[in-house]
């Protein structure tokens, strides 16, 4: 299978990431488009491992330290939007500007 | 597999000292909580020692490779664990006064501290990605840690965003790197990149996406947005720590990215940081004349000394050479002075603003009311700036010199003009201490002890190298990668 | 075969990840975004590495998603439709489309010949080996991170007395 298939998906996952990002202004939205941005990154990983049958196994390594490692930082992020909300009852990203230049 | 166990020992004592301090919160009463403070500097205190105790041996490699100890990772380690002394002697009665949780404070600081450890020791994509993240994921939290105040809040949310985000763009640069080289490691990649004819634009397109990434992290234009907001909206302290150490743990990854993975792409990415520097400098110092607020001031003054540590990288060479050395060394030694004189200029605002508040114009008449604090706090501000014999004035020649090396003389040109445009925001906060009347502020500043102690420390320090800046010089010559 | 299984799941990431960025429910996100990461994870057992795609399913779906839900929850996000883009969408959706043409045609170009060949059975015990071995520092800086996001997690969202 042409690999070149895999990576033109995982490019696309990528930008819709970022189109979340940039368009979205709920915090749990631009959260999930994040999400998606790093499952692309772990989509390369597994699929390079595979091609280029490194011994080491790093691709999947890295993916599985990726995977962890978004685990984390969503209890921390959910922590910070719940507290947000108690203090603000908003999680709207425009709302949650008090501060600018 | 045999384990060097001198090599991690600066790790394992903090790691060590951070399992004690999460017991010790445990176990304390709520008015004891100051307690932890002690045994938080002891603990850092002797991750100081045992890294004194490795400087000057030769290089070290352990646990599969992925460990490097030599002289760049123990300089950088000692300044880390400096600043963390620092920020944990200004922290004690700013914690006490704003009712922050003390404990989980302590703690959570020598976690993303023992990230800054690993980082400085990682010759590879992986480790330096997860120590990243050790450094980053604390700090979120300490960010937040004002919890009833929205600011601290937001602070909070801002900062964790933007540097996931920063995250995600950097992994996948990570990995398309991976595809094209086949190893994470940063100096096999350097050689397969030399090796393999890969597609140039492959690799511009990788490198890309792992300098965006960095940039937002040491908040380099146009990734800057968030520093002045989370910078405001945390505790100060927490301020400090973020625009010291955990900016310079940001560099420290790149440098050694840049320097030996991607050096031999040197000819595709100097434009590219060329224009970032300058667009940085010059932003964060326009930007800072027309602010109000202390903190949001250095916050601002920050972005444009990013810009300075960055410029040395527009002059790498890619057959090597003298030059890159001296590129390599001046942003470290800025790396070095930098530290203080914002350490300074942040314990001096921390000091001053429980008592007197956080605008500028708080400070009107500082220099009748409080002399002291005022002209250190000068001392600290023309550091930034640049004006000799201070410490910032060395720094900025050590850059100065390193981009003339290169011979990229419009680059010295742009980093003069910014030089000028930044004296005027220094010496406006200046100008209101000394050349004004005194407001209705307070008479007579109460500096707490430690508080003395970080200023003293910080005041020393930027004399110190100002009068002798080969001091500066010489470790950070000695502390490069190339 | 793998080329069939990679079609479809393909179509279901893709429509799923539009879907997330596009719809106007936040659960119905949540659930979107669930079908990408069980795409991912079916993508990983193709390629593989299974024990990537049980992790994906055991962390990712099972607590990521679950974790969301609860945010969802209990910040009461108001359930049902809203308006949740901002202004930039038009600017958005020209960076990204941008970023896609430019990262597909160099990924295009670079691997246009290589295929992947399903040959190489991999085992957990290899890469537990490799883990352990050789990866053990990030192993143990991970162990770091997450003990700290676990007491910040705590600190943050615990109601002050």
């Amino acid at each position: 299978m042409p690999v070149a298939w895999v990576l033109i998906l995982s490019s696309f996952l990528f930008s819709v990431g970022i189109y979340g990002v940039l368009a979205r202004r709920n915090a749990v939205l631009v959260l999930m488009s994040i999400e998606l941005m790093l499952n692309a990154a772990n989509i390369n990983f597994v699929v390079f491992n595979l091609l280029l049958h490194s011994i080491s196994y790093i691709g999947q390594v890295f993916a599985l330290f990726i995977i962890t490692i978004a685990a984390a930082e969503l209890g921390v992020g959910l922590a910070i939007v719940i507290l947000i909300f108690r203090n603000r009852s908003t999680v709207s990203i425009d709302e949650v500007s008090l501060m600018k230049w | 597999m045999q384990i060097d166990y001198a090599a991690v020992a600066p790790e394992l004592v903090l790691t060590g000292a951070l399992c004690i301090v999460l017991v010790v919160d445990l176990v304390l009463p709520d008015n004891r909580k100051g307690l932890i403070m002690p045994v938080s500097l002891l603990g850092v205190a002797g991750t100081l020692l045992a890294l004194l105790a490795l400087a000057g041996d030769p290089t070290r490699t352990t646990l599969g490779g992925m460990f490097v100890v030599d002289s760049f990772a123990v300089t950088l380690k000692i300044l880390f664990c400096v600043a963390a002394l620092l920020t944990l002697a200004m922290s004690y009665d700013y914690l006490r006064k704003e009712g922050i949780h003390q404990g989980e404070f302590y703690f959570l600081l020598l976690c993303s501290l023992l990230g800054m450890l690993t980082i400085a020791s990682s010759r590879d994509l992986l480790p330096i990605f997860v120590s990243l993240e050790l450094v980053s994921v604390p700090a979120f939290v300490l960010a937040g840690l004002q919890k009833i105040d929205v600011k601290s809040n937001e602070a909070a949310l801002k900062f964790f965003l933007f540097s996931i985000l920063s995250t995600a763009v950097m992994l996948f640069g990570m990995s398309l790197i991976y595809g094209i080289t086949g190893t994470t490691n940063l100096a096999e990649i350097a050689v397969r990149l030399a090796a393999t004819p890969v597609l140039r634009s492959i690799a511009v397109l990788s490198v890309f996406f792992v300098v965006v990434g960095f940039g937002f992290k040491i908040s380099a234009f146009p990734f800057q947005w968030w520093v002045p907001d989370t910078y405001e909206g945390s505790p100060v302290p927490v301020a400090a720590f973020l625009s010291v150490a955990s900016k310079t743990a940001g560099f420290v990854g790149l440098l050694q990215i840049m320097f030996i993975a991607f050096h031999g792409l040197a000819d595709v990415w100097r434009p590219f940081i060329a224009a970032v520097a300058i667009l940085t400098m010059t932003f964060g110092n326009l930007v800072a004349l027309t602010q109000r607020h202390i903190v949001r001031l250095l916050a601002y003054s920050s972005i444009g000394q990013a810009g300075y540590i960055l410029l040395p990288l527009a002059v790498v060479n890619v057959n090597g050479g003298s030059v890159n050395h001296e590129a390599f060394a001046a942003s470290i030694a800025y790396l070095l002075i930098y530290a203080f004189m914002e350490m300074g200029a942040f314990s001096v605002a921390v000091a001053y603003g429980r008592e007197g508040g956080y605008f500028i114009d708080d400070y009107a008449g500082l220099g009748y009311r409080a002399p002291g604090l005022a002209v250190v706090m000068t001392v600290f501000l023309f550091s930034l700036a640049g004006i000799p014999p201070l410490a910032g004035w060395a720094a900025k020649l050590f850059i100065f010199r390193a981009v003339i090396d290169g011979h990229e003389y419009w680059l010295a040109v742009a980093m003069a003009v910014n030089t000028v445009i930044a004296l005027f925001y220094y010496a406006k906060v200046v100008r209101r201490m000394f050349f004004e009347p005194a407001g209705d502020g307070p008479l007579g500043v109460k500096v707490p002890l430690l508080l003395q102690a970080t200023i003293a420390v910080s005041t020393v320090m930027v004399l110190l190298v100002g009068i002798l800046p080969d001091l500066a010089a010489h470790l950070a010559r000695m502390s490069t990668l190339v | 075969m793998q080329q069939v299984v990679f079609g479809i799941v393909a179509a279901l990431i893709v429509f799923a990840a539009v879907r997330l960025v596009t719809t106007r429910n936040l659960v119905h996100g949540a659930l979107y975004l669930l079908a990408v990461l069980a795409g991912a994870a079916i993508l990983f057992l193709l390629f593989l590495a299974e024990f990537v795609a049980w992790v994906q399913v055991l962390v990712y779906i099972g607590a990521v998603v679950v974790l969301l839900l609860f945010g969802l929850m209990l910040t009461r996000a108001p359930i049902g439709n809203m308006a949740l883009d901002s202004q930039t969408r038009p600017l958005a959706a020209v960076v990204s489309l941008a970023i896609f043409g430019i990262t597909s045609t160099i990924v295009w170009k670079t691997f246009k010949g290589q295929t992947v060949h399903f040959s190489k059975p991999n085992t957990v015990d290899t890469l537990g080996r490799a883990i352990f071995s050789q990866y053990v520092l990030p192993f143990e800086i991970v162990s770091v991170v997450l003990l700290a996001a676990l007491v910040g997690a705590v600190v943050l969202a615990r109601k002050e007395e």
